[in-house]
């Protein structure tokens, strides 16, 4: 750590990672729900959908903390300077945490705006959006009173920037459902295939800088190509979410062949992160990073560029649109795509920010593995009970209910896989709330 | 590649792409009109549409194929299990799915607002949405369907028992739902009349009957579906 107001963004990490264990044990409901019966009366007090909400939001909600602590992280190193104000970065965080934590009660008792995903209720929608203005007024100032730019910091604001502003096309109420999802998608699809991968490849540019000691002109040259792939892919890629939902059938071909192209930059990403590590100039100092930082590179490449190429055809997609298929790529796509990136700024930052320059991996080491095991085996079982749901349900047209009970067996195996996730996920939490430095033998 | 080359890349990919899909918004936006009969988005059925999120449907059930995946797509429902259907499965979800391994919780929604919701599916219904979902595709029968029709010495009324929604609650050979008894040899318990007037009131024929009328069939309809009901014996 070289600066002081850097020290901001362990408490980003640390609430991140606590809503994270909470994400976690509600998935953990829900396939109880997918396995099991749940009696009517608990249904009415607590039902799928709501669990469903607090799943989904806790996951945007402790991953965009996990960004902005990472923000707060990198941006001093990057400009050499202090952030421009300590005091606006605590408003924000409480306010955000606040406004979660309102909305989360809020569902429970039925306050929501009952769109998937944008549940928040539109008041709430306001803070949420003046906690983002604080945050880029703050790095954006930070970064003006530095007069020092990099292609890095221009990306994470602009990755920033960008995604405050695709918030916006999801609070309005939509009298059209075709218009309502057309936009919905400007929120969710160009967020995640979109801003998120561009403050991911930024972090990602950072972090390998600092570890690899290869030179920034590379590195910055390589994420500017990236940068073009993902965006000219993922733009008009937001097609192969309009295929069914009435929109003009041009999409069939413009969503097809565009998202056809994107797991180019992925795949990009993955030999230049590859590449990086290989040409390395500086020795390896924490293992775990490394590792954090290729397993990001690789299930990210797997659950989104290869798992979402898979359906993402019309002719595929036409069977396999709404189905468990499609829960299988999210799973592995948001862990290897987002969460891990998060962990990597997590091992990176936080033993930093504690002092310690060598840590102990040895349970950081069996916390990753167990997660990033346990979760691409869960991408499996998702995948076979979503290949049985469109064979049975929609090519042989089987009611609902009778396709589900062939893939309860599935359902079931995933909540046991679930509950190991869980179960690596608590290891590495305590891990890193407890960092300590490794032993002397390792210097 | 110099670094200045990689910024162009990056730059024309970025332009090109958002200028391309800024474009085809605007001739979406033109379109969704006629493709939505957006003419007939009345404010009943904007009210249903409130409803629908007000009680969070949309986390368990798809529309258009996009929410929760817990339970059915609710695009094509009106079609499906028809408006009493919907009536009856959202007034008293603990009777519709009694014998169901999934249940769906009663939220004490209003006559008043169901009837807006109804409205708001029969709209959704009749988008063109080139053809999804496949289970419930009109254009085509499913293998199911083919299936059933052929072993059935292609009966119209077989037909009619699978598109119109019977097999939501019955079965046949072991497909369809749960909810109902199994149909393999009604014929033996009960005639074709006896059918008839089951399937147009079940509760004048049996006082016990969780199965709501089928307003929704025609005459022939219900003729053709007892015919055919009436020979599985």
């Amino acid at each position: 750590m070289a600066y002081r107001s850097q020290k901001i963004a362990n408490w980003y990490f640390k609430i991140a990672l606590l809503l994270f264990v909470l994400q976690v044990v509600l998935g953990l409901w829900l396939a109880f729900n997918y396995s099991f019966t749940v009696s009517q009366g608990v249904v009415d007090t607590f039902s799928f959908a709501t669990a469903r909400a607090m799943h989904t939001n806790l996951l945007v909600l402790w991953m965009l903390l996990g960004f902005m602590g990472g923000t707060y992280y990198i941006v001093p190193e990057e400009t050499k300077s202090e952030i421009y104000s300590p005091a606006l970065a605590w408003f924000q965080l409480i306010t955000l945490v606040v406004t979660g934590v309102v909305a989360l009660v809020g569902f429970f008792f039925g306050w929501t705006q009952g769109r998937p995903l944008l549940e928040i209720p539109r008041p709430l929608d306001i803070v949420v959006v003046i906690g983002a203005l604080v945050f880029l007024f703050n790095i954006a100032m930070t970064m003006i009173k530095a007069r020092r730019w990099t292609a890095i910091q221009g990306t994470l604001l602009g990755g920033l920037v960008f995604l405050a502003l695709l918030y916006l096309f999801g609070i309005p109420f939509y009298k059209n459902e075709v218009i309502d999802w057309y936009y919905w998608w400007w929120v969710i699809h160009l967020w995640v295939e979109g801003a998120w991968e561009l403050v991911t490849a930024a972090i990602l540019a950072f972090i390998l800088i600092k570890l690899t000691g290869v030179d920034r002109k590379v590195v910055e040259k390589w994420l500017y190509v990236e940068l073009g792939l993902f965006l000219f892919t993922g733009i008009v890629g937001t097609g192969h979410h309009y295929y069914w939902i009435g929109a003009p059938r041009y999409w069939l071909w413009f969503g097809g062949i565009f998202s056809a192209l994107e797991p180019l930059p992925i795949l990009l990403m993955l030999i230049d992160t590859m590449n990086h590590v290989k040409e390395r100039k500086l020795e390896i100092r924490n293992p775990l990073t490394w590792t954090i930082a290729i397993g990001c590179a690789v299930l990210h490449m797997i659950g989104a560029g290869v798992l979402g190429f898979m359906h993402t055809l019309p002719q595929i997609n036409y069977y396999t649109h709404g189905s468990q298929v499609t829960v299988s790529h999210g799973h592995l796509a948001f862990f290897g795509a987002y969460a891990l990136l998060n962990l990597l700024v997590f091992y990176y930052a936080m033993p930093k920010l504690k002092g310690i320059d060598v840590y102990d991996p040895t349970r950081g080491k069996i916390g990753f593995w167990i997660m990033s095991g346990s979760m691409t085996l869960m991408a499996v079982t998702f995948g076979i009970a979503g290949v049985l749901q469109s064979y049975l349900e929609r090519v042989l047209g089987m009611g609902y209910m009778t396709a589900q009970s062939y893939m309860q067996l599935w359902m079931r195996v995933t909540m046991v896989l679930g509950v190991i996730f869980f179960a690596g996920l608590l290891v590495t939490v305590t891990d890193l709330f407890t960092l300590r430095p490794a032993r002397a033998k390792n210097k | 590649m110099s670094k200045k080359v990689a910024f162009w890349i990056f730059m024309i990919g970025t332009i090109s792409s958002a200028l391309l899909f800024l474009w085809l918004t605007w001739d979406t936006h033109r379109q969704v009109e006629v493709l939505s009969n957006a003419d007939k988005l009345s404010p009943e059925v904007v009210a249903g549409k409130r409803v629908f999120e007000k009680y969070n449907c949309n986390d368990c059930h798809t529309i258009l194929g996009f929410g929760g995946y817990y339970a059915p797509d609710l695009t094509k429902v009106v079609k499906r299990v028809g408006e009493e259907g919907i009536r009856y499965r959202v007034t008293s979800p603990e009777k519709a799915f009694a014998s169901s391994s999934r249940k769906m919780p009663n939220q004490g929604l209003t006559k008043g607002e169901i009837d807006k919701l109804v409205a708001f599916f029969t709209w959704v219904g009749e988008i063109d949405n080139n053809d999804w979902p496949p289970q419930d595709s009109s254009r085509r029968l499913t293998r199911g369907e083919e299936v059933m029709v052929a072993s059935a010495g292609l009966s119209p009324g077989a037909a009619v028992f699978q598109r119109r929604g019977c097999m939501n609650c019955h079965s046949l050979h072991g497909k369809g739902g749960s909810f109902g008894p199994a149909l393999d040899a009604i014929g033996r318990k009960l005639s074709m009349e006896k059918i008839e007037h089951y399937i147009i009131d079940p509760k004048a024929v049996n006082p016990k009957a969780l199965m709501p009328p089928q307003k929704e069939l025609s005459q022939k309809e219900t003729e053709a579906v007892a015919r055919f009901l009436a020979n599985l014996q």
